[in-house]
């Protein structure tokens, strides 16, 4: 097994995370601006989850093609949820004395948006790209069912040739890769709510 | 029947009881009190072996409580914890009925109990049996907390703060209540509190504790003639039953709830209020939040127009009296002027309240029969 | 319509051995879960290490506990079903263990001075309360689980995934088709399942503190 192999698998997990939180975070903050709308916008991500991850690479293959870009779209609408729910709650969950203030001010509904509620809810929309960030590492894996690569090929590799050391040691890189970003995010997380809080007193 | 033999805790290096020894009389109602974090919770925890001494020993009727089995002990001893702690699981009826059905009492007699219990407390079983904690207001959820320590008819209880979250009327209510109840029923009670008044009121036996000492354990009567320490003598300066008249200020006589108004309120808006309140003069105050002086319903129609604002009409100068000046002097003021009210001003000369004949009567009966409100 | 013709009796023995490895492995893993959560409260100060040593373990996605099973107990459901339960084990640990140590003291405390013994503190109190947290932690595992069993087919072992690894191999978009429908049905249908079980389960003076 050689490092390209890791590096693929970082490529594909880094670019469906950075597409999520581009796809996920308006949807998430839209989710939250208009409740009208949020019970179906938090089911259909929730459902979206329900599909098992190899049906829906299978069925983005038949629109795109195997490749990349099909691993990255499937992977993509499967780390969704976390986003997008924990956005809208994230949001949800501001104290409303501080929205009030904000309005008191006469902040407008952007203004007020980016300049106090997405911060303030910014350590739980975090969690949830974390969430999102740690799930794709481990489905990931599917990528090599439509020609993805990845570190699922060195695994599926393993089980077909009974060859318990590659199974081994694709699934303890994943899991490796996996912590770090778990343990990294953590950090940076904390760093983040600490900055928050040294400017705000 | 509860006696401590130098019982002591710490937590880290803190120590929370320190030495703790007393006896306590079957049947005696006895209060504890002091200042927060004392160590009042903890001294109650000891009793039903919530909390295990470091040192010392604990006897519950004879028997040293570490000899006892914790459940048996604890069904014999009712508790009532400082956050009240219904189970939020549980209807009214099956929190009541905890310790009942551990005691394999009938479902009936259960039933014949809660319904007893909460008819004592004015709370109808058909309302409130079949509701949930969370659906009770605070003092409702108190209450049924103390129930639910009375309802295996325990010989001890133990309450914690019970009446913490009460209005005075129920409190003085359920006051009375668990003193009608500790006579009649004989029932040694451990009692803890923050106000002395209900330690007054209710105690046989009043153990006043300081950083986990006993600073003094006496009789209500005793401690109100000597008090052992000068934190002492401030917890009952606090309470109404011991204050010397003599040092009572107008701030002790006056009504805080007195409405005033700015000068630039319109004169409409201020007929407004008075109508509203049932008031005929109002208590007039300058943009700097100062006194500015008294307009009356007759000073508005001698005026003539209802526009404009309140501050275009000379307001009288009623009389007025420092918060600090003595209550006799104020009374003097207030009889020798022939106005209905004195305004009692602050140092910075911005209004604190008004001493009218009713606020006077009513901290007069305070005084003398306890929190009126 | 010819479609269903040719698979349609396939697809129901497959939505059948589907659902047969779902309700198994989630309900083995359930009960395994539920004593491991409850004992972990018991010592939360080794609870502090393990668990986020489990949470590691997790990490490994569920097509490794097939392979690696599957080389040792070779091609029987068996090993289909004890590497769903163990991946459907996690979600309820965590929120069991979770669920129970966030009950605020009070409750406990209240529960020992009205005389109740630990197991009665534990059966009367304790898991009323944390039972939003632990079906919470069902619902979870019981989804993920309908997703790993499509694994099952990888080792032949049949399920809904046969469809979809046949349809992926012959890029054939109805057997994909007929092999996520259902499987998103049987996941939609199941946590619908465990919303009532929830209205039954969860004390009614709880459901609105979520
Ligand atoms: N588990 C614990 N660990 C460490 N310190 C504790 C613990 N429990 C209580 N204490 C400390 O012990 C002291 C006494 O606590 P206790 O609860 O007995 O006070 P209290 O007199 O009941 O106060 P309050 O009137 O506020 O209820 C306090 O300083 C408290 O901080
Ligand atoms: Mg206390």
């Amino acid at each position: 097994m050689d490092a390209s192999i890791i590096l693929e698998h970082l490529y594909l997990v880094v670019m469906t995370v950075i597409f999520s939180v581009v796809v996920g975070l308006p949807i998430g903050v839209l989710a939250y601006l208009k409740p009208a709308g949020r019970k179906i916008v938090l089911w259909s991500v929730e459902i979206l989850q329900t599909i098992p991850a190899l049906a829906l690479l299978g069925l983005i293959i038949i629109a795109l093609g195997p490749g990349k870009m099909t691993v990255i779209s499937g992977l993509v609408l499967y780390s969704l949820l976390p986003i997008v729910h924990n956005t809208c709650v994230g949001l949800e969950n501001v104290d409303n004395g501080i929205k009030e203030a904000g309005k008191g001010m006469g902040l407008t509904q952007l203004d007020r948006l980016i300049s106090v509620e997405i911060p303030l809810a910014f350590p739980m929309i975090f969690t949830g790209i974390r969430i999102a960030t740690v799930t794709t590492v481990g489905v990931a894996v599917f990528a090599t069912s439509v020609g993805g690569g990845g570190l699922g090929k060195i695994i599926y590799q393993g089980i077909r040739t009974q060859n318990i050391n590659l199974i081994v040691s694709g699934t303890v890189s994943l899991m490796i890769m996996a912590v770090l970003f778990d343990v990294l995010m953590i950090w940076i997380n904390r760093r983040l709510a600490k900055g928050a809080h040294n400017k705000a007193f | 029947m509860i006696r401590f033999e130098n019982v002591k805790k710490k937590y880290g290096n803190t120590v929370i009881l320190d030495n703790l020894s007393f006896n306590i009389e079957p049947g005696e109602f006895v209060v504890l009190i002091g200042p927060s974090g004392c160590g009042k919770t903890t001294t109650l925890k000891s009793i039903n072996r919530l909390i295990k001494p470091d040192q010392g020993k604990i006897f519950v009727n004879g028997q040293e409580i570490s000899q006892v089995n914790p459940v048996k002990l604890r069904r014999k001893i009712g508790y009532v914890i400082q956050q009240i702690g219904l189970f939020p699981n549980m209807t009214i009826e099956q929190n009541i009925g905890v310790v009942p059905k551990r005691l394999k009492y009938e479902k009936k007699e259960i039933q014949k109990i809660t319904r007893d219990l909460m008819e004592m407390v004015d709370m109808s079983f058909e309302e409130y049996a079949h509701k949930y904690p969370s659906e009770l207001s605070g003092g409702q959820q108190q209450r049924i907390g103390v129930l639910r320590a009375l309802a295996a008819s325990p010989p001890i209880v133990l309450m914690d703060e019970p009446f913490g979250a009460l209005d005075p009327m129920t409190r003085a209510t359920l006051q009375k209540e668990i003193g009608k109840l500790h006579k009649k029923l004989n029932k040694t009670i451990v009692f803890v509190t923050h106000d002395m008044n209900e330690a007054l009121d209710l105690a046989d036996k009043i153990i006043f504790m300081e950083q986990g000492k006993i600073v003094q354990m006496a009789t209500p009567e005793e401690m109100l003639a000597n008090p052992a320490s000068p934190l002492i003598r401030d917890f009952m300066r606090k309470s109404s039953l011991a204050t010397d008249p003599l040092n009572l200020t107008a701030a002790d006589f006056m009504s805080a709830n007195v409405i005033s108004v700015q000068k630039k309120k319109s004169i409409r808006e201020c007929t407004d209020i008075m109508a509203r309140q049932h008031i005929d003069s109002l208590v007039i105050k300058n943009e700097d939040e100062t006194y500015a002086g008294v307009v009356t319903i007759k000073d508005i129609k001698k005026h003539g127009k209802s526009s404009g604002t309140i501050g275009e009409i000379e307001p009288y100068q009623n009389i007025t009296s420092d918060i600090l000046e003595n209550a006799k002097d104020s009374f003097d003021k207030l009889y020798n002027s022939g106005d209905n009210y004195v305004v009692v001003l602050n140092n910075d000369q911005t209004v604190a309240g008004i001493i009218s004949k009713t606020s006077m009567a009513t901290a007069m009966a305070d005084t003398l029969w306890g929190d009126m409100q | 319509m010819i479609f269903f013709e040719t698979y349609g009796d396939r697809l129901i023995t497959a939505f059948q051995v589907h659902l047969f490895y779902v309700l198994t492995s989630v309900t083995i893993g359930f009960a395994i879960a539920l004593v491991l959560g409850i004992l972990l409260s018991r010592v939360p100060q080794y609870a502090k290490v393990i668990m986020p040593l489990l949470s590691v373990f997790q990490t490994i996605p569920g097509i490794v506990f097939i392979g690696i099973l599957f080389l040792y107990l070779g091609m029987i459901p068996a090993t289909v079903i004890s590497a769903l339960a163990v991946y459907a084990i996690f979600p309820i640990l965590k929120n069991t263990y979770t669920g129970l140590l966030d009950i605020k003291k009070e409750y406990i405390e209240a529960a020992k001075g009205c005389g109740m013994s630990p197991f009665q503190t534990l059966l009367e109190v304790e898991l009323p309360l944390a039972s939003p947290s632990i079906i919470a932690g069902l619902r979870m595992s019981t989804i993920y689980t309908v997703s790993w069993a499509v694994l099952a087919a990888m080792i032949g072992l049949g399920g809904l995934g046969e469809f979809i690894y046949i349809g992926i191999a012959s890029n054939n978009d109805q057997l994909i088709l007929a092999g996520a429908i259902p499987s998103a049905i049987m996941a939609i249908g199941l946590s619908l399942l465990i919303d009532v079980l929830r209205r039954v389960v969860v004390p009614k003076g709880i459901r609105s503190v979520k």
